[in-house]
């Protein structure tokens, strides 16, 4: 099992395009990949659980993977989150 | 033709709109709700339980390959940001969260797909529903979408049903997705509850060549699918259960309205002029680089206002690069020469979508147009650097937004400056002679338009936020919309303030917002000293009919009138009554706001 703590950064929060890319870079990696903020965990390949997350700019949220990949998805996902999503900050 | 011969009485009853889609349209109606469906629950036998599960697959299937459609058009007439939506759509279709627990519904409870599709897509979205946050709260909304979607193709799998075609939809709100795929069916025409003339139906409704009304006011709750309507797209209005008599008319009208349009192609080529020789520009206001075709069609001399959002915020990035903004650029200023090309620079805010997410309480007084740019450079330079490269291969003018303070445009002109020497440092080329004009949309502008003339090179007239600002009213508010009004003598004051002003400083002065093609001010416009009527390019044909037709002596006459009047109403009267009298054929081609023609 691999964790890893991120910091929403992009301005909007994760709204239904980082929502998108997250469950896109999840569905990548044969891993389980789940998302806990404030004690409250959902599975991180729904996108109807990556929006009810309703995280907005500054929130932390813990990335928790699953699975023979779980190194290499939970870079991917390191990754889009430091990126902002590739929007404005 | 003339304005008495359009009198047609409706014995069954009239729903006023805003027309946003020029076009009759006559046909049966059709209602399409977006939570009609109740689906009952129904047991499903163990051996019929695969069939059930085939059923709902096939379903899903269809949905996916609707929203494919979708994002494919939408990405091309709309952008890249605006298909976002419908991308999360498709996920939400094969989401475990829905496909997986809709399968196991069905197993599990041995119940028919549609009633496993409402129960857990509802339960999903009270939750949403519930929630502190509104942008969850919105997306409940994604949700209804998905869910309509899937329930409308499991019963088309068993219901034969033709009723979409060769209808006239009836809806409380439409997406532009909804759109494209009536459009595929052969609709006639749609009309909606809600909705103004840039909401991204009404745009895809024109690009589509789709008769529309929107802002009908309840037409949903008067009106039941298999009542006959006419729906008039120029004058805004739905005429339920009309008698033959009036039928007939609009028949008669339709066709006279198909022949107007062949004839106004006899047109394209004369020139604008009044009968006493005085020549008015006329330009088009576009948003697509798939619209500059029109301009030819249309005999639009250059381009009086583009749009950037939609170029700029396609790709699903705010942020277009300089190097892709420059070649549409480019295309557009190319196409367009000799004519000029008005780029009006991002104009963000307001009813527009701010790509970075922001929320406001009160948009319209906030953070807006040229404000945002002043403060995001890093969205600015980009976009004056490839205007100016763009530049080089024919007239260019650049056009600020939502300015209030002269101080903006000083600040506007030192980025230009800053801009412009870099450009030079790297040798690239541009005209350095590029034009900068101002938006008169915000009171305060028209109010000091004498200081404004000394800053900038023209004015344009935007009167859809100025007659906002001026009367102090928002027009999508059903509540308070009738106190909107362009014709308002207010807004005309406003108007004539800036047109002394801009003849005392020698600038051209230019219109692009509605009023232009509102036929009853156009007159009055040319009157009141604007020189250059920027419109969508199928209602020039239309103004030019009405300019032709009349003097400028008879246009100040006019002027003089409509500022002195108490209100819009009394002037609108005797426009109907100039109109008619000089026979110019328009008369499809008025506001709607008068009881005359209908």
């Amino acid at each position: 099992m691999v964790e890893k703590e991120v910091t929403v950064t992009n301005r909007a929060g994760l709204h239904t395009r980082p929502a998108s890319m997250i469950v896109r870079t999840a569905a990548k990696f044969e891993a389980e990949f789940f998302i806990q903020k404030d004690g409250y965990e959902i599975n991180g390949k729904s996108i109807i659980g990556v929006m009810t997350l309703a995280a907005e700019q500054g929130a932390t949220l813990l990335l928790i993977f699953e699975g023979s990949d779980e190194n290499e998805a939970a870079a991917a996902m390191e990754a889009i989150f430091a990126d902002g999503f590739g929007e404005i900050k | 033709m003339s304005t008495t011969e359009d009198e047609v009485k409706a014995t069954g009853f009239t729903k006023g709109g805003i027309g946003v889609s020029p076009g009759i349209a006559i046909g049966p109606a059709y209602l399409y709700a977006r939570v009609s469906f109740d689906v009952e629950e129904r047991s499903v036998d163990v051996e019929l339980i695969e069939a059930e599960l085939e059923r709902f697959e096939a379903a899903v299937l269809k949905a996916e390959r609707d929203l494919h459609k979708i994002i494919a058009v939408t990405r091309e007439k709309l952008g890249e940001d605006s298909a976002t939506i419908f991308e999360a759509q498709l996920l939400i279709l094969r989401d475990e969260a829905v496909y997986t627990e809709v399968v196991k519904y069905i197993k599990g409870h041995g119940v028919n797909a549609g009633y496993a599709v409402q129960t857990v897509m509802s339960k999903h979205r009270q939750m949403m529903e519930a929630s502190d946050s509104e942008y969850l709260r919105e997306r409940a909304n994604d949700l209804l979408d998905i869910q309509d979607r899937i329930i409308r193709h499991l019963r088309r799998g068993r219901i034969l049903s033709a009723v979409e075609e060769e209808t006239i939809i009836v809806a409380e709100t439409l997406t532009a997705a909804d759109i494209i795929l009536f459009s595929r069916r052969g609709i006639l025409g749609c009309a909606t509850d809600f909705g103004g003339p840039t909401s991204h139906v009404s745009i895809m409704a024109r690009a589509l060549g789709v008769p529309a009304v929107v802002s009908t006011h309840g037409a949903t709750k008067e009106i039941e699918t298999g009542d006959i309507l006419i729906l008039d797209g120029i004058k805004g209005e739905l005429i339920v259960n009309p008698d033959e008599e009036t039928l007939d008319a609009y028949r008669t009208k339709r066709k006279r309205y198909a022949r107007l349009l062949q004839e106004n192609k006899q047109l394209v080529d004369l020139p604008a002029e009044t009968l006493d020789g005085h020549a008015i520009k006329l330009q088009a206001n576009l948003e697509l680089k798939e619209e500059l075709e029109l301009l030819a069609e249309y005999g639009a001399e250059g381009i009086g206002l583009f749009r950037t959002e939609m170029l700029l915020l396609m790709e699903g990035r705010a942020l277009v690069t300089e190097e892709e903004q420059f070649e549409q650029y480019q295309k557009v200023v190319e196409t367009t020469r000799p004519g000029e090309t008005t780029f009006r620079i991002l104009d963000l805010g307001g009813d527009k979508l701010l790509p970075m997410g922001h929320r406001e309480h009160n948009p319209y007084l906030g953070w807006r147009g040229i404000r945002i740019m002043l403060d995001r450079e890093e969205l600015m330079v980009p976009q004056l650097r490839a205007i100016l490269r763009a530049s080089v291969f024919g007239p260019t003018r650049i056009l600020l937004p939502m300015v209030t303070e002269i101080k903006e445009i000083r600040e506007f002109k030192r980025v230009l400056e800053e801009t412009m020497e870099i450009l030079d440092s790297e040798g690239v080329g541009f005209d350095r002679e590029v034009q900068v004009g101002v938006m008169v949309e915000v009171p305060s502008v028209a109010l000091m338009a004498d200081r404004f003339a000394e800053e900038v090179d023209f004015f344009s007239i935007g009167t859809n936020d100025l007659t906002q600002y001026a009367l102090a009213v928002d027009r999508g508010n059903d509540l308070v919309a009738d106190i909107y009004d362009e014709m308002h003598p207010a807004v005309l004051q406003l108007i004539k303030m800036t047109t002394s002003a801009a003849r005392m400083a020698g600038i051209p002065v230019s219109l692009c917002g509605e009023l232009a093609t509102n036929m009853r001010a156009v007159p009055v416009l040319l009157g009141l000293g604007v020189d250059t009527l920027s419109a969508s390019p199928v209602y020039l044909p239309a103004i030019k009919r009405v300019i032709r037709a009349m003097k400028l002596s008879e246009g100040r006459a006019l002027a003089k009138r409509a500022l002195a009047a108490p209100d819009a109403a009394e002037f609108r009267e005797v426009m109907d009554v100039w109109l008619e009298e000089h026979a110019c054929g328009v008369s499809f081609f008025l506001d709607g706001k008068s009881d005359r023609g209908s």
